[in-house]
């Protein structure tokens, strides 16, 4: 993936630059709001990481800019005000995901992924396939190989989550905010317990598990 | 010295000073008033004396010059004079050395000699049929007196009323300035840094004892405030040195040693460390945020019995797991203005500690009811509870139930909770033993 870093604090920039160009990625870096906006309106993108707070023009503005001249390239924002007015306001500004500072990188990283390749269409697909698993949007009902498996909503939500992002970490804290609409963590372990009905269910009669736990980062579920 | 009158001295002074004034204005109406009485009264007498004489002299000049002269032999301590001349102004009776007005009527001021001393007197001169003219005239010496006697008066009680005012003006600024004095060494003492002063109270209940006494208590309340204050930076300070110690230990023991897995083993647990002290933080800034209350501007209306339930559900598996049941009783339909992301972080760091301090089989009870005046959130278990020492600290950050301090957690769940029910405008308390509970109380709509 491509990606523009625009971040003012050298530090920071440095950090996730190296460790994104580690994962195989090609990354341009901007210290500056003025700098980065005329970089993105470049093109060639497949995502942003934006500092809230910049020099020239600040990550906001930034992406409303962006926004107004139709480009829809993912924008991933960085803050280090854990406000939830900032919070509301990065996400109506056109920012797509929103990350407090300090993050860990694992955080950072896997939310870039589940960003680069989120799908240009907002139009949702009817029903999503993984391996031998299909979930059916519309009618709510989930079939490994053929058979039905019932699950809870809120597994069923989880499920869907996971299958939405194929061969990608979701780790916990990103999961907390889809499938449970948290922004915080809270000291019970509910999507460990969540997870794990999800695969005893799942996993009845077959021997093989779907869901991968990658230690420190997360969940993710395994493509083809 | 500016605006001298806007002190306390310069007031009194200006209010003696404007009694001071009226008294003199009193004094020159009243001094008119008995003025103008007396030249009346005088008037009266005179007049009287006048139609008397002609009485009794029966309209004839002979008549009224005898009259004159039994008056004057009787030498009445009254001592009204009398003069008559004829015509041509030729002396026909009356000792009154003065001249005789040829016009008839008043005459305020008649000089006239009396013992060859030049005196003024009232007078009133009448023409009679016969062309003579007669004078009748009163000295004027009484109404002088008078006039003396009631300037005195007057001058002296202007005199008195304005050294009473300075006297006055300068007591009460004297007294003011002194009460006002000990407010002022107390502010100048507690700016140097003595807090604990306090204003002296007199307990006389007077103006000053309220204003001291309502400083005393707001005084109060900053110390209170900056008690507290001190209190968390200390605790932040002692809670954080031992993390960050154990993070320091971890680096050193990564460094002395060779072998690259026990370094991996030290980094990774210096990691967690760093991440447990970064989420430390993170949940005090969060409650700082929450106690600024800025989170009102976001109020919505909240379908609070649907929030609790949901989340009740979110646990219940994690609950199963951890040995404990669960039972929720909800009130169905309840909705209050809130912030439905704080509600949720309340309830729900009240379900992680209700399952981190209790012991398997614990039952833990949700309710959500509402009673005569609010609604009432609570989560109860049936666990061993706290100590009542421990209780009335559990709402301040970094304290623990646990006496052991063993268990996991920063201190900070509970802390987070009365900042978000306090940001509702509610009230949260630790209901009694038998279990624990704790119950909070929202305002309902």
């Amino acid at each position: 993936m491509r990606i523009l870093i625009v971040e003012d604090d050298a530090d920071t920039n440095r950090f996730v630059a190296r460790g994104l160009t580690e994962l195989g990625h090609q990354i341009v870096a901007s210290s500056d709001g003025r700098d980065g906006l005329f970089q993105a309106t470049e093109g060639g993108f497949d995502a942003l990481v934006v500092d809230r707070m910049l020099p020239g023009l600040d990550g906001l503005s930034l992406v409303r800019a962006l926004r107004a001249t139709g480009d829809t390239t993912p924008v991933l924002m960085l803050t280090a005000i854990d406000g939830i007015a900032d919070r509301v306001e990065g996400l109506e500004g056109g920012a797509d995901d929103y990350l407090v500072k300090p993050f860990a990188f694992s955080e950072l990283a896997a939310r870039v992924m589940a960003l680069g390749r989120r799908p240009v269409t907002s139009v949702q697909p009817a029903r999503l396939t993984v391996g031998d698993i299909v979930v059916d949007l519309d009618r709510r009902t989930v079939t490994r190989a053929g058979c039905r498996v019932a699950l809870q909503p809120r597994e069923f939500v989880l499920l869907v989550e996971l299958m939405r992002n194929p061969g990608r970490v979701m780790t916990r804290t990103m999961l907390l905010e889809r499938v449970w609409d948290f922004d915080f963590d809270p000291k019970t372990n509910i999507v460990e317990t969540h997870l794990s009905r999800l695969r005893s269910k799942l996993n009845a009669g077959f021997d093989t598990d779907p869901i991968e736990t990658v230690r420190g980062a997360g969940y993710m579920i395994r493509g083809e | 010295m500016k605006r001298w009158w806007r002190g306390t001295f310069g007031l009194v002074a200006l209010v003696a000073l404007g009694f001071a004034l009226a008294t003199l204005a009193i004094g020159v109406v009243a001094f008119e008033t008995t003025h103008e009485a007396l030249e009346q009264q005088l008037d009266h007498r005179i007049a009287a004396e006048t139609q008397a004489l002609i009485d009794e002299g029966d309209d004839g000049p002979t008549g009224i010059a005898m009259a004159i002269r039994r008056r004057e032999a009787a030498r009445s301590t009254a001592s009204l004079a009398y003069r008559l001349v004829d015509a041509a102004g030729r002396q026909v009776a009356g000792r009154l050395d003065a001249r005789v007005p040829t016009k008839p009527g008043y005459v305020e001021l008649l000089p006239y000699t009396s013992d060859g001393e030049r005196r003024i007197a009232q007078s009133l001169s009448t023409i009679l049929p016969s062309g003579h003219r007669l004078l009748v005239a009163a000295d004027r010496a009484v109404i002088d007196e008078m006039d003396r006697t009631l300037l005195r008066l007057f001058a002296e009680s202007f005199g008195a009323m304005l050294l009473l005012g300075i006297a006055a003006a300068w007591i009460v600024g004297a007294v003011t300035r002194a009460r006002l004095a000990r407010i002022d060494r107390t502010a100048l003492a507690i700016i140097d840094g003595d807090l604990a002063r306090r204003v002296p109270v007199t307990g006389s209940g007077d103006e000053f004892d309220g204003v001291a006494t309502t400083l005393n208590r707001m005084l109060d309340r900053i110390g209170g405030l900056v008690d507290n204050l001190r209190q968390v930076s200390s605790d932040v300070a002692h809670d954080l040195r031992t993390p960050l110690t154990r993070l320091h230990n971890r680096l050193d023991e990564a460094l002395a040693s060779d072998d690259r897995a026990i370094q991996l083993v030290a980094i990774e647990a210096a990691a967690v460390e760093a991440r447990d002290l970064l989420e430390v933080f993170a949940a005090l800034l969060r409650i700082a945020e929450v106690e600024g209350m800025s989170a009102r501007a976001h109020f919505t209306d909240v379908a609070l019995s649907v929030l609790v339930a949901d989340l009740a559900e979110v646990y219940r598996p994690a609950m199963e797991v951890g040995g404990h049941r669960l039972a929720i009783v909800i009130a169905p339909g309840i909705n209050i203005q809130g912030d439905r992301r704080l509600l949720q972080r309340l309830l729900s760091n009240l379900l992680d500690n209700a399952i981190a301090h209790t012991p398997t089989g614990t039952k833990v009870t949700v309710t959500l009811e509402r009673t005569a005046t609010s609604v009432r959130l609570s989560v109860a278990d049936d666990g061993p509870g706290v100590s009542p020492g421990a209780a009335a600290t559990l709402f301040q950050r970094f304290s623990r139930g646990d006496i052991s301090r063993s268990t996991s957690g920063h201190g900070l769940g509970l802390a987070m909770v009365s900042a978000i029910v306090l940001a509702h405008g509610g009230s949260v308390a630790v209901q009694p033993p038998p279990g624990f509970a704790i119950a909070v109380d929202l305002a309902g709509k």
